[in-house]
């Protein structure tokens, strides 16, 4: 049987505080970014971390909120409690194979679908399109004090 | 990774490039190659709770009738029903406990492929955990990815998720027999199914009694 990684746990915080029952990917990827930002300061030598930069695409399935949420959350009792977490939301951008259409995704796909993933091209309606841009989540800086 | 100048005496900006889902890639990527390598067809198969996952493998299985040739790894949070449940048609299983995931991810997968004797072993099943978000954003190095939906989870399951429809290579509506109890119109899913995903396969099938299964097998690209 094979378990998943468990999740990291600054010292001091104990498993009562109930983050059993978490199960969303806002948490895993806050979970992975937190311990990036962690081993990027340590090897940088950072007594404390200021802020950090991320960027998201808005083709992903991720809620800016929770994961900002979620990364402050697992920050706390470490160097980098209280830093800043800023988002950059990272625009989709579309290349049509048939036309050669390369933006971003038209006003005809306003419908429900448009906030998720864009089926078709916005100019001539092809299926063969091809996500450039949109679907990130980077861990772009950290600011430490040295 | 570059440490940029210093903003006043001591604070310094760390420029770093690391896409966080594109790890997952990656290592979907290395999985992949190593199925490859070994000639081995894996298929993912995702879907809500309770649409029928672990029926619709058991059906497969039994129809199949590979036996031994056949491996599944079973992903649940905590507990090892499913993989006893199909245990019992003869394939290998492995449990993944995911514990606090929603999702399998491409280092799980990579690690339960790791743990398993995968000599003689033609076919792959994958199935994730019960859940329609998650999974479509990680990826495991598959080469199918079949997405299961039952009729009894009502009419809007793909117009509500396309994200996971669109990624798939088959998409099963389960519980077919249940349809008009459910007042559920299949035609309808099936346009919200090619609406997203014009060219997929949508098969209509009920695991339980092996209806559709055949035809699943075939768009697998499965031979029986």
């Amino acid at each position: 049987m094979i378990r998943g990684s468990p999740s990291l746990s600054p010292p001091g915080r104990g498993e009562s505080e109930g983050r059993d029952d978490i199960e969303m990917h806002e948490f895993s990827i806050a979970d992975e970014i937190v311990k990036n930002v962690l081993e990027t300061a340590k090897k940088n030598r950072g007594k404390k971390v200021v802020s950090i930069l991320l960027e998201i695409g808005e083709l992903t399935h991720l809620n800016r909120e929770q994961v900002s949420f979620w990364i402050k959350e697992l920050f706390r009792d470490s160097v980098a409690e209280g830093a800043k977490v800023k988002v950059k939301t990272i625009k989709a951008r579309i290349q049509c194979k048939d036309c050669g259409y390369k933006a971003g995704m038209g006003p005809n796909q306003e419908d429900s679908f448009r906030y998720l993933i864009p089926a078709s091209c916005p100019r001539c309606n092809s299926l063969q399109i091809k996500i450039e841009k949109g679907r990130e989540c980077i861990l772009r800086k950290i600011q430490v004090v040295r | 990774m570059k440490v940029l100048r210093s903003r006043g005496p001591e604070i310094f900006d760390i420029e770093l490039e690391k896409d966080l889902l594109a790890k997952n890639r990656n290592l979907a990527k290395e999985n992949k190659k190593r199925f490859d390598r070994s000639d081995i067809l894996a298929i993912d198969i995702m879907g809500s709770i309770g649409s029928g996952k672990t029926s619709l493998i058991k059906a497969i299985l039994r129809k199949l009738r590979m036996g031994t040739k056949v491996a599944v790894i079973a992903g649940d949070l905590t507990t090892t029903i499913d993989a006893e449940r199909i245990e019992t048609e003869g394939a290998r299983v492995i449990q993944v406990n995911t514990g606090k995931e929603c999702h399998l991810d491409a280092n799980l997968v990579r690690l339960a492929v790791g743990e398993m004797k995968l000599d003689g072993i033609k076919v792959l099943f994958i199935e994730n955990v019960g859940n329609l978000i998650c999974p479509g954003e990680f990826p495991l190095g598959t080469h199918k990815r079949l997405v299961v939906t039952s009729v009894t989870e009502g009419p809007y399951m793909i117009v509500k998720h396309p994200y996971i429809f669109r990624e798939a290579d088959v998409i099963v509506l389960n519980k077919i027999d249940l349809a008009k109890a459910m007042k559920v119109n299949p035609s309808q899913l099936e346009r919200d199914a090619h609406r997203i995903n014009p060219q997929v396969p949508f098969i209509r099938a009920n695991a339980l009694k092996g209806v559709g299964v055949p035809k699943i097998i075939d768009a697998l690209g499965l031979k029986p």
